[in-house]
């Protein structure tokens, strides 16, 4: 499926609203969704869409063809290539996707804002690959990381000394893990 | 016959498991499905990777399967090697993506014959597992999958960094991998009018809301997939509590609707159901989407009691084979969508008609 914007790039992007009962569905590319956040501030409001937008923004900073040629030569930053499998800013804008493991690192500064829109953390909590001692070890790093966010919560409320008590069951923790 | 297109004519005499059994809840929760996305280590994603790539990940992929002896009874598909027609089949059913349709290279599946558990070779991602129960059972599925995940990981060597979990081609599912979903059928919050209300709520919990036969199919048959978003930040277990918590509370929501319609609205209730199952019996032409309709009030018909000679399971399965691809392969020849519309309606009305005997 094409965009429904430009009619070039393959829609990555499927948005639907529910205006008055009715059912409205868009299909956009990432270069014209984060064109039309720009320009629609109903969209914004759109959950799925926003941190799609945000994806998009982070990779294109520029609004217009020309300014992106300029800036990717003046920033070279803006031009990552995995040398694994090749794969570049350009297709991962255009597709959302990434090449292959080590796309993971080549892309990561634009990825860890864009994952944390994207998910409820940033940090893999659950399963690993092999037997009952990783599943272990996911269980005890699930437990640091709650009792972080607890932390966390209880540094903001200024309740410091129930919040060292936390502090050193954290330690405790990963000591003994 | 080659196999991959034996392995479909296979399938169309099968009953499928999670359409047919019996599961708690399965008058609202028809399916509970999970997927788990992996990639294998050192290997580019499907998207990046060249022809000749895809075809020695699928082989090395079927024979880990074969190792891992993870499936009772496994069919085999090559999509490639098959026609247009026996693809839509097998999306028809779900074991396959949309993407899959598509003449792709390197694109296989493996299904067990009861199609309860399955794998997608080189979609998006090098491997994708699904595995669907009947009814509202996701701790199960997760169970089920998590074993299977376990057996096949000890074959093959997936794509894993210590913070982000199972690397994934698209940054939205890295992480556990996991989509996981149950399919519910809502008339009863759709005839009340708070259907809207209840998507909404969904939707700003961080769900999704789909319909059976993709993206923006909610109005047909009053079907509709809830799904986790996100697969990064919190387990499997955590996902699965989540998603299972806004599950019953819907249920309980139509619950009560079916309740309240039956209470304050019987004669509206009776007039829409009873139409529903008339023009079942006696249609003669019958597009997919009347059809839906009239079966998704049949459904509900039957679920509140009014049809005690009418099967669930077979009102369920009808769902799936009024689809074109189905009605085509029982046909036995290409069929034009008019003609698509007389058959469809002989194949329920015979449908039909031997359940009432059966009564």
């Amino acid at each position: 499926m094409l965009c429904k914007i430009c009619n070039k790039n393959p829609a990555t992007i499927h948005i639907q609203e529910i205006v008055n009962g009715e059912k409205k569905s868009l299909h956009i590319c990432a270069e014209c969704a984060a064109k039309k956040s720009q320009s629609d501030p109903v969209l914004q409001g759109f959950n799925l869409a926003e941190m799609l937008y945000n994806l998009s923004g982070q990779i294109d900073m520029t609004q217009d063809e020309e300014h992106k040629e300029e800036l990717s030569s003046a920033e070279p930053q803006n031009l990552l290539v995995c040398e694994d499998c090749g794969w570049d800013t350009a297709k991962f804008r255009k597709t959302g996707r990434l090449g292959c493991a080590k796309c993971y690192q080549v892309f990561r500064e634009i990825l860890t804002s864009a994952l944390k829109n994207m998910h409820r953390g940033a940090m893999h909590v659950g399963k690993r690959p092999g037997g009952e001692n990783n599943r272990e070890a996911g269980k005890l790093m699930l437990e640091i990381m709650n009792l972080q966010k607890e932390l966390d919560e209880l540094v903001q409320r200024e309740e410091y000394e129930k919040a060292a008590v936390v502090r050193d069951k954290i330690n405790a923790l990963k000591n003994n893990g | 016959m080659p196999e991959s297109e034996n392995n479909v004519e296979m399938l169309l005499s099968n009953k499928v498991s999670w359409l047919s059994d019996s599961g708690p809840e399965d008058d609202i929760a028809i399916s509970s499905r999970i997927r788990l996305a992996r990639n294998l280590e050192g290997i580019p994603f499907t998207i990046s990777a060249d022809p000749e790539r895809l075809a020695n990940t699928m082989s090395a992929i079927q024979v880990a399967i074969r190792k891992a002896g993870c499936f009772n009874l496994p069919l085999d598909f090559n999509l490639i090697k098959l026609k247009e027609l026996d693809r839509k089949v097998l999306l028809e059913r779900r074991l396959i993506s949309r993407e899959f349709v598509a003449e792709r290279y390197g694109a296989g599946i493996v299904v067990n014959r009861d199609e309860d558990i399955g794998i997608m070779i080189n979609e998006e991602d090098h491997i994708r597992i699904q595995a669907l129960k009947p009814g509202f059972q996701l701790r199960e599925v997760w169970e089920a999958i998590n074993a299977f995940d376990d057996n096949l990981g000890k074959e093959l060597p997936y794509a894993f960094d210590n913070d982000l979990g199972y690397l994934t081609s698209c940054p939205t599912n890295v992480g556990t991998g996991m989509r996981a979903s149950v399919m519910l059928h809502l008339p009863g919050l759709v005839l009340s009018g708070q259907i809207y209300a209840v998507t909404q709520g969904v939707s700003k919990l961080g769900l999704a809301v789909r319909g059976f036969f993709g993206e923006g199919t909610e109005n047909l048959g009053n079907l509709y997939q809830i799904s986790n978003q996100s697969t990064l930040g919190e387990s499997e277990e955590q996902i699965v509590d989540r998603l299972s918590t806004v599950i019953r509370q819907i249920i309980g929501h139509e619950k009560n609707a079916r309740q309240a319609l039956l209470e304050k609205k019987q004669e509206f209730l009776l007039n829409h159901v009873g139409r529903a199952y008339g023009i079942l019996r006696h249609a003669y032409i019958i597009s997919s989407e009347e059809t839906l309709n009239s079966l998704s009030a049949l459904r509900m018909g039957v679920d509140m009691g009014m049809f005690s000679s009418v099967d669930i399971h077979t009102v369920n399965e009808l769902f799936v084979i009024i689809q074109p691809a189905h009605l085509q392969k029982y046909a036995k020849k290409e069929l034009v969508s008019e003609e698509r519309d007389v058959f469809r309606a002989a194949l329920v009305r015979e449908k039909l008609r031997t359940i009432d005997k059966n009564a």
